[in-house]
């Protein structure tokens, strides 16, 4: 199927590789953050939800 | 330090469960109707307002805009102000989004079945609609920032996130599929034409899937299903991964809708590369949605709103797997223009939003009027109808799109089309249809259920408008140098903003520039010429009359395709076309080169009574069209805003349009009335028929001098 991609392009490879290039460096750089990311801010983040602030709230 | 004291204002929250749910029930209503108007032309109730190709566009802007809509900013209006420990920015700002809302919804309710539309789908309100629905969204926008601005919460929750995303890419999607020329109150013309307004329109309205019916209710996942299984998220890590990877690849995947058509063909290759690549991030939200119930799956049991969300992440991944198939070119050529992708957008549709919906409204009208609800039965009910629903519903369709689709590409052994006749494999699915209502139907009667047992709930408890709360304000900290940059972003939310729109806008201009800069991507075609004033006015007739909602205008490059309608369509056809009317559905046949097929006296016969030319057809009758005066009086305009086109229409041309007008249909008039029809030459139905029968002959036409 990629090769079908290929053909079809008429010469117009730059987008298929820009879009290619344009991906890869996306996610490089976002795994990079995450791998990077304290464990405590993480549970920090996750807790933001069921932190109650209400006087009121029935659980 | 001292705890601030605010109250969370409640009732806004509740004024928009009650319109998700009123609006709920009146566009899943509608929806029922137009699925018995398939295997009953009766239902189209012999007038012009509630026929199928009027009302379609009703039944799916009301539940998209109005249910989802409103249960959009129900869970915002709920989640933000909480997540971020403020009262939402202004009370009034809340009053005029709501009422603002709720006035553009019936405005659609009153114009769609007037017949005024653009054309687009999921866009066919017109363009002071269009300045209302940008206003309004503005003010919303303006009210999530305001509070994101005065928040005591130092950190965006990843739904705020999404939130975000959805208000920045929801308005870059309306403006420019809102690129509109008027030429009256309630009319208008795409500024783009034929391939380029095709382009616009489905990178529109795949993303309406995308940042509409997916990210705001991915954000509404984030908070709720926390809350009400009283445990974390499963993996706060993949949620931002998956975040960034949704908003960046869904904006790419529009091309999908058009595999096959004239689209230049590098634009379908990206749509589909990108289509395949969305199902890990749509499978990373399903999965941290399903595991934060980890450990937790007896209180599934137990709790009728986990039921609800289990089902609509179940559904959510069923439709993020299918729609990457579907955009496999192989899949794509039997299900595209079939019922398959009616079941498959139900399936988002009921489960996916329907139930995420209900199972939020489950929880949250108890809490806010600080009661229990009415009737755990009723609602366990409600949840084993709607699942029973949506199988009824899906299971049927699935089975019309195989069976047709199949059906349109079988040959003879002597190699000629198998089922000539198109109405032939219409009847066969006719019995598929009527359980596809059946489904619809139990589905809705969940949906009422639901109404009664929350207005019950209502009533028992008593609605706490101001909800007090107490949070420690926020400090301005000194910014630690070697604080990660991520962690940064998360605290501005006007960078997460401009980030996330950066983002979004990669993908379009890629695909759109060429297309639209680039003359060899549109090849054009010397013998085609613009419209006839009067084939003008008929094109239009065909818009205001939703044709376009049953029939294509796109011949893919097939054998069985070409067999049946003729030569397939190049992209310098469609030059003239304000807006492009390919469709996206053929539950009549493609008309792309209906010009010429059948005498004038066949389409008037046809017109009046679908049913004595072709019998058994489900096409509406459009007896009016006979009893209707032609407006002429805006000939002069259109083709002054078609000249805005640089349409070649000659200078002074406006003035005298209504001449050419007149000359052709008194032509046709003759013509019928050779075949003893009487109809007088002003009457919509000539102008119909010209452009009926101007469709797609140009092609044929050789140039002059050659």
């Amino acid at each position: 199927m990629f090769k079908q991609f290929i053909q079809s392009l008429h010469g117009d490879e730059v987008y298929m590789l820009l879009s290619l290039m344009i991906f890869f460096l996306f996610f490089i750089a976002a795994t990079v953050a995450l791998i990077r990311m304290k464990k405590s801010h993480i549970e920090y983040m996750s807790d933001i939800p069921l932190k109650s602030t209400s006087s009121e709230e029935l659980n | 330090m001292q705890p601030d004291k605010f109250y969370y204002d409640n009732k806004i929250v509740r004024d928009f469960a009650i319109a998700t749910i009123v609006w709920g029930i009146i566009g899943m209503t509608v929806g029922l109707l137009i699925a018995t108007q398939l295997f009953s032309p009766s239902m189209n109730m012999g007038n012009q307002y509630t026929t199928f190709g009027r009302i379609r566009p009703l039944h799916t802007n009301a539940v998209i805009f109005a249910f989802v809509g409103n249960a959009i900013f129900m869970g915002v209006y709920y989640s933000l102000q909480r997540l971020l420990k403020a009262r939402m920015f202004s009370d009034l700002l809340g009053k005029i989004h709501f009422w603002g809302w709720q006035l553009i919804i019936v405005a659609a309710v009153i114009t769609l079945p007037l017949g005024f539309t653009t054309s687009h789908e999921y866009a066919e309100l017109e363009w002071p609609i269009d300045i209302a629905i940008t206003i309004i969204w503005v003010v919303f926008g303006i009210n999530m920032f305001g509070t994101i601005i005065k928040r005591r919460e130092k950190h965006l929750y990843v739904a705020i996130w999404f939130y975000i995303a959805t208000f920045v890419t929801v308005a870059v999607l309306h403006i420019v599929n809102s690129f509109e020329l008027p030429v009256s109150l309630f009319k208008s013309y795409y500024i783009f034409a034929g391939v380029q307004d095709a382009l616009v329109q489905w990178w529109y309205g795949h993303n309406a899937v995308a940042f509409f019916l997916t990210t705001p209710y991915l954000g509404m996942m984030y908070y709720f299903l926390p809350k009400m299984a009283n445990r974390p998220v499963y993996s706060y890590r993949l949620s931002i991964l998956h975040f960034w990877a949704l908003i960046f690849i869904y904006i790419w995947a529009g091309p999908h809708h058009l595999l096959y058509t004239s689209l230049p063909g590098w634009a379908q290759s990206l749509g589909v590369a990108f289509s395949i690549m969305l199902i890990a991030p749509s499978w990373g939200g399903m999965i941290n949605g399903l595991l934060t119930l980890r450990g937790a799956w007896d209180k599934v049991r137990d709790d009728v709103t986990l039921k609800f969300m289990v089902v609509a992440l179940t559904a959510y991944g069923m439709a993020t797997f299918e729609g990457p198939m579907l955009a496999l070119k192989g899949v794509n050529a039997i299900a595209h223009y079939t019922d398959w992708i009616v079941a498959h957008v139900h399936v988002g549709a009921l489960g996916w939003n329907g139930f995420l919906t209900f199972g939020v409204l489950y929880w949250l009208i108890p809490r806010i009027y600080k009661t229990t609800l009415y009737s755990k039965k009723l609602a366990s009910f409600h949840f084993w109808i709607g699942t029973l629903g949506i199988l009824f519903y899906a299971i049927p369709l699935y089975w019309a799109g195989f069976t047709q689709g199949l059906m349109w590409k079988e040959f003879t052994p002597e190699g000629l089309l198998k089922y000539p006749n198109f109405l032939e494999t219409v009847l066969r699915i006719l019995p598929m249809y009527v359980m596809r209502s059946i489904g619809g139907g139990m589905y809705l009667l969940g949906v009422i259920v639901m109404a009664f047992n929350l207005v019950k709930t209502m009533k028992a408890g008593k609605l706490i408008s101001n909800e007090a709360a107490e949070a420690l304000p926020l400090v301005k900290e000194q910014s630690t140098s070697k604080e990660f940059w991520h962690r940064k972003i998360e605290r501005k939310p006007m960078l997460l903003l401009v980030l996330s729109l950066i983002v979004i806008l990669i993908g379009g201009i890629v695909e759109m520039l060429p297309t639209f800069f680039v003359s060899s991507n549109i090849p054009t075609i010397a013998s085609v010429k613009p419209y006839s004033p009067l084939e003008l006015q008929g094109r239009d007739i065909y818009i205001r009359e939703g044709c376009v909602n049953c029939h294509s205008q796109s011949i893919r490059p097939f054998r069985s395709e070409t067999e049946r309608y003729g030569d397939y369509s190049k992209a310098g056809e469609f030059v003239y076309d304000h807006p492009f009317l390919w469709g996206s559905k053929r539950t009549g046949p493609d008309l792309q080169r209906e010009g010429g097929k059948y005498s004038n006296a066949w389409h008037y016969n046809h017109l009046l009574d679908p049913r004595t030319m072709s019998p058994g057809s489900i096409m509406p009758a459009y007896d009016w069209l006979i009893d209707q005066k032609l407006d002429i009086t805006t000939t002069a305009t259109k083709i002054r805003a078609m000249q805005t086109f640089a349409v070649p229409y000659a200078d002074g041309y406006a003035n005298i349009a209504n001449q050419d007008l007149d000359k052709q249909a008194k032509g046709i008039a003759a013509n019928l009335a050779i075949d003893k029809i009487k109809v007088s030459s002003d009457r919509e139905i000539i102008a119909i028929i010209a452009y009926l029968q101007r469709m797609g002959t140009d092609i044929k036409n050789k140039p002059l001098n050659k």
